[in-house]
């Protein structure tokens, strides 16, 4: 061999390679194992996990991330890569939801617009790229930013398009045949069509050829400009597509779609063998990659398990999968100066045995402490009579609880980090423990309108008695919470409600209008009715915070015309950045003389910047948590806080949850009796907590969450 | 001084002029001495966390785990705090930790020889969520009164949080510059194989950078954390995303080998301003990202402009280009 050549290893074009070889360059067999692995773990941990609809729901959950995925294989095999698809998703979501609503076209045209948009994005990546010669990660963090931001920009956050026809839903939500859902045929589509392009033409080949060497390629008369315009052009375009599939998914387009995908998708893309340094990468590999993370995911949910083990798990897996293959690449071309390329099959077998011997002690180890886990959460429950398992065919999921088996009752916050939901669990935990029921808690570790779609999907699949959720996304969520019913479950919404009809119960411990109201008036008593003041808020297109807006500033119009708002900033839920959003506005508008922080950890955010600034004359008030907000009561910068007892709240809903699946509850009755919070005023589908209440200095002390 | 070594910064210096003349015709209170002071502040954990990450990306290397380590160091600082741990010995022990995680990337990417982006977009998603799932997304609360400011009242302690960052940064900007460990971080990021030929061990150095680049997030971290009487347990989400930025603003090439730390801190201190300077402005702030997204390429486009082909050319047609050399 040439010795002057450093990576002519096109394996690949070797014809007369072993068939697995061929078909696994990247070692992609491994992932089958893993799969496997992981089916095998879950039939056993989790409920209905082996089921013919949970394998389609999964595929369901997998298309708009497996597009992305699909469009970023041949751009990695070139060594670039794509930040901003996620973004693109995005604004393609609003163009879509604004040619649609606003423009009133017709669905084709408008999915055509935003198909040509996504292409102009892409567009505009590949002009910087290959015209003007900057690295595609910069490039692509630049739009990254700037996809997303123009998405803002158009809708000020606030706009969310819903209300789509039927026809168009039935893309994202249907099921061709009662079975398949419909928008798996358009990853089939889709990744066939890309392994054909990639494996089979001349043209897919080419971008090999450009990932092991740029300059290379373009001597040996690869047109590189025009191949690399073409392959993020097409980036952009599976982008919108994905956003297309997304807005029909979840029903409703916002400024926020997509957010976070382009990691999921590279790490598809990696986990599927493709190399990062380019030239190496198959479509099988990159749909493997890509179920490797949906089947773990959706497994761990349907064994109960933590959701956070995912992360973790796909951190090890992502690592494991390469440290393997670097290994049996350097045994394969061992010695590495030379370049030689000794086949020396013998070597790479061994290595390649022991590092899965290896492999898959550690999964039998996950595997096993998983099981082990179940078990002993399963001889609890039949510890206090007949065991949980609802059984995987005969009986479904919705039969109301009875007599000694324990009922299973899933709560889902919007975000499980929060502290306000963290709060919301030890009420719910504690009323689960009085009760004796199963209570599951899971959710989106952000907020993420698709992911709470798929924690509800998977409890469906799982089986349990009853749901309650806290609402991200009214519109997004009705469907699923809809398709629950159907199945028997009971529904209840708590702390913010989806449509009406798709659930039983509402648990009502305040209305928009009601926290609005309640927030201005406060407002109002502080400053004595006149004077400016700002808002923070938590990120600009957070759905609750833009309702109270709405309703803060029509009581504003309405009562108090002496005060005037001038400003609202984001805060994106982080107290450092309240901390610092506060202080500009406390030096931009110096007339202020209230800071109103409307996301919980926005108010000790926005407190420190009004005490570290030494505006005695400024005062803060929100919507917050009272331990968080406790010193600052005390020491007078805060002068009140809103909200109402969510550990109560966590409380009620596990209460009223089980009450409902016990047919203890039901439409027309008066009041529920939920422990010790004795009698709970029932009215129509509404279970009521009481009216917001005020924390401040007097009675801070008596509440601690 | 020899000027003409700094002529790649200039682009980044020349938008950040630029931006500051704009506003200062617009909105004059922005240079305020109060202004000044918050402003470098709240960006100095940025600033050191973009020294580590200068480091990182002139060896040809990248980490987009910081964040993530970022986090699980201020809610670790807390805790220690809670345990009764005296506050001087929390700055060792941080930095310590934020060295251990740097560890494990530096032995993944040093040694094992694991692309960088893979390794840290793995320990980005464990790292937090392993700390999710610890802290449960509670916050450290009712941490003793010496925690915040290091007990020495804030007027002292914001100074030494600012002067301790810009010394950070002088003093690895002087080492980059004259020590031979400085210089072999340059010969690895320019061709690792010429630099062990040239007697550096090219694993040694990326391992070490690494760990520095964990131990300044650990830093970065705490000097935040201090700022405030409670420590949330979701910090640093996106910081990956500003200290890349920041980084490859100030004219660093992101294929290694080339750039300085003045740049850098040119750098945070563009993106670190534009947010505030758009609120004085008066622009509305749903147009944030989208004019910050505009400025790194505008800053990327300058470099054309000035006629920067030089540096364009060496940063290659693709990322790895470098790589596949």
């Amino acid at each position: 061999m040439n010795p002057t050549i450093t990576q002519p290893e096109a394996r690949e074009l070797k014809v007369n390679a072993p068939w697995r070889e061929r078909v696994f360059p990247n070692n992609e067999w491994v992932l089958i194992v893993v799969i496997l692995a992981e089916c095998a773990v879950f039939s056993v941990t989790g409920n209905n996990f082996l089921s013919r609809d949970n394998a389609f729901e999964i595929t369901r959950l997998s298309v708009e991330i497996g597009l992305l995925a699909l469009a970023l294989t041949p751009i990695i095999i070139t060594s670039g890569i794509d930040l901003s698809v996620g973004s693109m998703m995005g604004l393609a979501a609003v163009v879509l939801g604004g040619l649609w609503r606003d423009a009133e076209l017709p669905m084709p045209a408008a999915i055509a617009l935003t198909l040509a948009v996504g292409a102009l994005g892409g567009w505009l990546n590949a002009l910087m790229i290959t015209r003007l010669n900057f690295p595609p990660l910069i490039v692509t963090l630049g739009t990254f930013s700037l996809f997303r931001g123009v998405a803002e920009g158009l809708t000020r956050g606030i706009e969310n398009y819903s209300g789509f026809s039927q026809g168009f839903l039935f893309l994202g939500q249907g099921y061709v045949g009662g079975l398949v859902p419909t928008q798996l045929f358009v990853l089939i589509a889709a990744a066939a069509a890309c392994w054909w392009w990639l494996h089979r033409t001349p043209y897919g080949r080419s971008l090999y050829a450009i990932g092991f060497s740029g300059e290379g390629a373009r001597y040996a008369g690869i047109p590189v400009r025009g191949r690399l315009t073409f392959i993020y052009v097409l980036s952009g375009l599976a982008a919108s597509l994905a956003a297309v599939v997304y807005v029909a998914h979840l029903g409703q387009a916002k400024s926020d779609a997509g957010t976070g995908y382009e990691l999921m998708a590279i790490t598809a893309v990696v986990l599927g063998g493709a190399s990062i340094f380019g030239g190496r990468g198959t479509v099988l590999g990159t749909m493997l990659g890509l179920f490797g993370i949906v089947i773990l995911q959706n497994g761990l949910r349907l064994s109960a398990q933590p959701a956070e083990l995912a992360g973790i798990l796909t951190g090890v897996l992502l690592v494991a999968t390469i440290l393997l293959d670097r290994l049996s690449t350097r045994a394969r071309s061992q010695p590495r100066a030379a370049h030689t390329h000794a086949e020396d099959f013998e070597v790479r077998n061994s290595q390649v045995a022991i590092l899965s011997a290896v492999i898959l002690l550690g999964a039998a180890i996950v595997a096993g402490s998983n099981w082990m886990l179940v078990r002993s959460v399963r001889e609890h429950a039949a510890a206090g009579g007949v065991p949980s398992s609802p059984g995987a065919a005969g009986a479904p999921a919705g039969q109301p609880a009875r007599g000694g088996r324990k009922s299973v009752v899933a709560l889902m916050p919007k975000a499980k980090g929060d502290p306000y939901f963290v709060s919301c669990k030890a009420g719910a935990d504690e009323a689960a423990k009085e009760l004796g029921v199963e209570l599951l808690w899971d959710g989106p570790t952000d907020l993420d309108p698709a992911k709470q779609n798929e924690v509800v999907e998977a409890w469906i699949t799982r089986g349990v008695d009853a749901i309650a959720v806290s609402v991200e996304n009214k519109v997004g969520i009705s469907t699923v919470l809809r398709k629950a019913r159907q199945r028997g479950i009971k529904v209840i919404t708590w702390d913010a409600d989806a449509e009406k009809d798709a659930r039983d119960f509402f648990i009502n411990q305040a209305t928009p209008q009601g926290i609005g109201y309640t927030l201005m008036d406060e407002a109002a008593r502080i400053t004595g009715g006149k004077g400016d003041f700002a808002i923070i808020t938590a990120s600009l297109s957070a759905a609750n915070q833009n309702e109270w807006i709405k309703y803060i500033k029509e009581r504003l119009a309405e009562k108090y015309p002496e005060m005037k708002l001038v400003a609202v900033q984001p805060s994106e839920g982080d107290r450092d950045r309240a901390f610092s959003e506060t202080q500009t506005v406390l030096k931009v508008y110096p007339t202020v003389k209230l800071v109103m922080a409307i996301a919980a950890p926005a108010v000790p955010g926005a407190a420190e910047a009004v005490k570290q600034s030494g505006r005695t004359d400024v005062k803060v008030t929100g919507l917050s948590l009272p331990n968080m907000c406790k010193p600052y009561i005390k020491e007078g910068v805060i002068e009140s806080i809103v909200l109402w007892n969510t550990v109560d709240l966590g409380y009620l809903t596990v209460y009223a949850s089980n009450a409902l699946a016990a047919g203890q509850l039901k439409g027309g009755d008066a009041g529920l009796t939920a422990g010790r919070l004795g009698k709970i005023e029932v009215a129509g589908d509404e279970v009521r907590l009481g009216a917001p209440f005020i924390f401040n200095k007097e009675n801070i002390d008596n509440f601690d969450f | 001084m020899n000027f003409g070594r700094y002529k790649r910064e200039l682009s980044a210096l020349l938008a950040y002029v630029a931006l500051l003349l704009a506003v200062g015709v617009v909105a004059p209170s922005f240079f305020g001495a109060g202004n000044l002071r918050d402003m470098a502040l709240n960006n100095a954990p940025v600033l050191l966390v973009a020294v580590g990450m200068t480091l990182v990306i002139l060896v040809g290397e990248i980490d987009i785990s910081v964040g993530s380590q970022f986090a699980v160091c201020s809610v670790a600082a807390g805790w220690m705090a809670k345990e009764g741990v005296p506050v001087a010995l929390l700055l060792p022990a941080v930095i310590l930790l934020g060295g251990l995680m740097g560890a494990v990337n530096g032995a993944l990417v040093g040694y094992l020889r694991l692309p960088s982006i893979i390794v840290t977009l793995a320990m980005l998603v464990a790292w937090r969520d392993a700390l999710r799932w610890t802290t449960q997304g509670a916050w450290v609360q009712n941490l003793p009164g010496n925690f915040q400011w290091f007990g020495l009242g804030q007027g002292v302690a914001q100074w030494l949080i600012v002067g301790g960052a810009l010394a950070v940064l002088a003093a690895f900007s002087w080492m980059l510059r004259n020590l031979g460990a400085g210089r072999a971080v340059y010969a690895v990021g320019s061709d690792a194989e010429a630099a062990r030929l040239a007697g550096i061990e090219p694993r040694r150095v990326v391992f070490g950078v690494f760990v520095l680049m964990g131990a300044l997030t650990g830093l970065a971290a705490l000097l935040n954390a201090v700022r405030f009487n409670a420590v949330p347990s979701n910090a640093g989400i996106g910081l990956e995303l500003k200290a890349v930025a920041a980084v490859v603003v100030g004219g660093t090439a992101i294929t290694g080998g080339r750039g300085t730390l003045v740049g850098t801190l040119i750098g945070a201190a563009l993106l670190g301003t534009i947010g505030t300077a758009l609120t004085f402005v008066g622009i509305n702030p749903f147009w944030e990202k989208a004019i910050q997204g505009a400025i790194i390429l505008a800053a990327l486009v300058s470099d054309v402009a000035l006629g920067h082909l030089d540096r364009v050319r060496a940063m290659g047609l693709t990322l790895g280009a470098a790589r596949a050399k």
